[in-house]
């Protein structure tokens, strides 16, 4: 027979200090989620097909690792957590007063492109706040998605806020076709500075010009609130951000808040603040979310959400974890087990092991092969300390 | 603090170009210019550091931020696609993707499947779909303009200059598929966390490039 010893490309083990960071991150999560009420959900590793279509969260096709069940269905390895959520909240939960807090910790798979370094199986921790509408319920998560980042230990990160209503405001005042729009949004999402000027160029005599034209510059700081509003004037969604931002930097997490005002990205999903989380180390977000109250009804029953998820892995490889280094092995003697295990007990994890081994020469081999400094052994006369 | 920023520039023709913009820009590029066993090369007036780089492996380092920016043809981007912010058209390095065919031929008049060889399959799948069309794309890695030459394929989709390599095996363009730069792209995260930094080379890019025109 032929055994495989290579994983899927995509997938990985993951051994050690790469556990330990995502343990950490996970815990340092899940704890932070408990603490404030929230509530966990387990869904199928499976699911159908339909059900992420039907969301209206575009994932496409192509990167969903798909399955057929024996009665000829298609099933999808769960590319994403919120549509399962909803699904449930919409269905299970029905009868639960709102609004649900809701947190999950589980993987989403995704097949990339072949090659590229990327891995199909990631680990996600989030949450779901299901039935709550306006500023107090944002307020609550984008300070969580502070809180989140900051628990799991990051020191240089922010979270970057913008307004899916914003760039429809703008996208409304002009006179554009729907398949010009959908480029030009493209253009502003990618930062494409040359291909935008180019879209905009015919026209120049629109109201909404000068601010689409300046839409990718728009990130950074609490100012670029300011220059939007010169750009635009006065709008619902600006007003909406400068007054989250104001309660932020009451509450303390104003140096941890930005803007980018064109994050524009899938805008038939999000309805209202959308938002990412940047860390020092990453080259892509760690974290991201928004409110779309529209995913709900889509299941049958209108309610408002918004939630974000923690890509655990990406937040893990920024932080430096200790692996436990060996320190001791215990030699006992008949009848000390428990002794022996009460020292292996007190000691920090990891830095204390007892042998397996019958002969005190074996053990002090083992630990010299282990790389452990010093043996302890216990007989009936006590209990010695030996340097390796 | 102010970082030093990393840029991948794709090695040739771009990376000359890339250069002479920098040099005119006021940076130093001696570095980059006598580049002997090194492969990252700092330069000495400005923070940033120098990668050379072959095109699809530019968006595969930004694409993972280990590289802020990168200098790329369009035609890369078009064919590999990749998640950065495509901020500059650098406006060298220009050419064309065409469509061309035997001199002569009738590449429309026909019901039968068309077949195309190109080196840039992605590019020619997503052009013929704009068009609603099906057709064979078969992947050629080396001169593309053999295979319409040896009854292979009906056409091709390829980068033209100046036609003259074209003209010379018997095959003319018959239509443009997307015209072709050099873009400054940068990463993402990049972008957010290096804010300062990342403007003030894009505006002096972009200083430039106006001076230019």
């Amino acid at each position: 027979m032929n055994i495989h010893i290579n994983t899927p490309e995509g997938t990985r083990d993951r051994l050690f200090s790469e556990c330990l960071e995502r343990r950490q991150v996970q815990s340092a999560l899940v704890k932070l989620f408990r603490l404030r009420g929230y509530t966990e959900v387990i869904t199928p590793e499976v699911e159908f097909y339909d059900l992420f279509v039907q969301s209206g969260n575009p994932i496409p096709q192509e990167s969903m690792l798909k399955i057929i069940d024996r009665s000829g269905k298609i099933m999808v390895m769960r590319p994403d957590c919120t549509a399962p959520i909803a699904r449930v909240a919409a269905t299970k939960l029905k009868n639960l007063v709102l609004p649900q807090r809701l947190y999950y910790d589980q993987t989403v798979f995704r097949s990339g492109q072949a090659h590229q370094g990327g891995s199909s199986e990631i680990a996600q921790c989030g949450v779901e706040m299901i039935g709550a509408v306006g500023e107090k319920a944002d307020l609550e998560m984008v300070a969580m998605a502070v809180d989140a980042l900051r628990t799991c230990g990051l020191r240089q990160f922010h979270i970057e806020l913008g307004h899916a209503g914003f760039y429809r405001a703008l996208a409304g005042r002009m006179k554009m076709p729907q398949d010009e729009l959908e480029r030009l949004r493209t253009a502003i999402e990618g930062k494409n500075f040359a291909l935008l000027n180019d879209l905009l160029e015919p026209y120049r005599g629109e109201a909404a010009y000068a601010a689409l034209r300046r839409l990718p510059y728009l990130f950074g700081g609490v100012e670029v609130l300011d220059e939007a509003e010169t750009l635009a004037g006065q709008c619902d969604s600006l007003g909406y951000l400068r007054r989250l931002y104001g309660e932020l930097s009451a509450a303390g997490y104003g140096d941890c808040v930005r803007f980018d005002l064109g994050l524009v990205h899938q805008l038939d999903y999000y309805t209202g603040m959308v938002f990412r989380g940047y860390a020092e180390g990453a080259g892509a977000p760690v974290l991201s979310g928004g409110r779309y109250d529209g995913l709900m009804e889509q299941f049958g029953r209108k309610a408002e959400a918004t939630g974000f998820a923690v890509d655990v892995d990406a937040v893990g490889a920024c932080l430096t974890v200790e692996t436990p280094k060996l320190e001791t092995v215990i030699h006992y003697g008949p009848g000390l087990l428990s002794q022996a295990l009460a020292v292996v007990d007190s000691r920090p994890a990891g830095s204390c092991e007892l042998s397996p081994c019958r002969t005190l020469d074996s053990t002090v081999n083992l630990a010299r092969e282990k790389g452990a400094a010093r043996v302890l052994l216990l007989d009936s006369e006590g209990e010695r300390w030996m340097t390796v | 603090m102010s970082e030093r920023l990393r840029i991948a520039l794709t090695k040739g023709r771009l990376q000359d170009k890339s250069v002479e913009l920098f040099e005119d820009m006021g940076l130093d590029c001696a570095p980059v210019r006598s580049p002997g066993r090194r492969l990252i090369h700092a330069l000495p007036n400005y923070p940033l550091d120098v990668v050379l780089a072959k095109a699809p492996d530019v968006i595969t380092y930004v694409e993972h931020g280990v590289c802020d920016l990168g200098v790329v043809g369009k035609d890369t981007i078009l064919e590999k696609g990749g998640a950065f912010y495509e901020v500059l058209d650098l406006g060298f390095g220009r050419c064309r993707f065409a469509l061309a065919v035997k001199k002569g031929s009738d590449f429309y008049g026909t019901y039968k499947t068309r077949r195309i060889a190109s080196k840039y399959p992605n590019v020619t799948r997503a052009f013929f779909e704009g068009k609603g069309m099906d057709v064979d794309i078969i992947k050629i890695e080396g001169s593309v303009e053999l295979a319409p030459i040896l009854d292979l394929a009906d056409g091709i989709v390829d980068i033209v200059e100046t036609g003259a390599t074209l003209k010379e095996n018997g095959l003319e363009p018959i239509e443009d598929v997307a015209q072709v730069s050099a873009r400054l792209i940068v990463n993402t995260a990049s972008m957010k966390l290096y804010k300062n930094e990342i403007t003030d080379f894009l505006s002096r890019v972009e200083r430039e490039l106006e001076g230019r025109a």
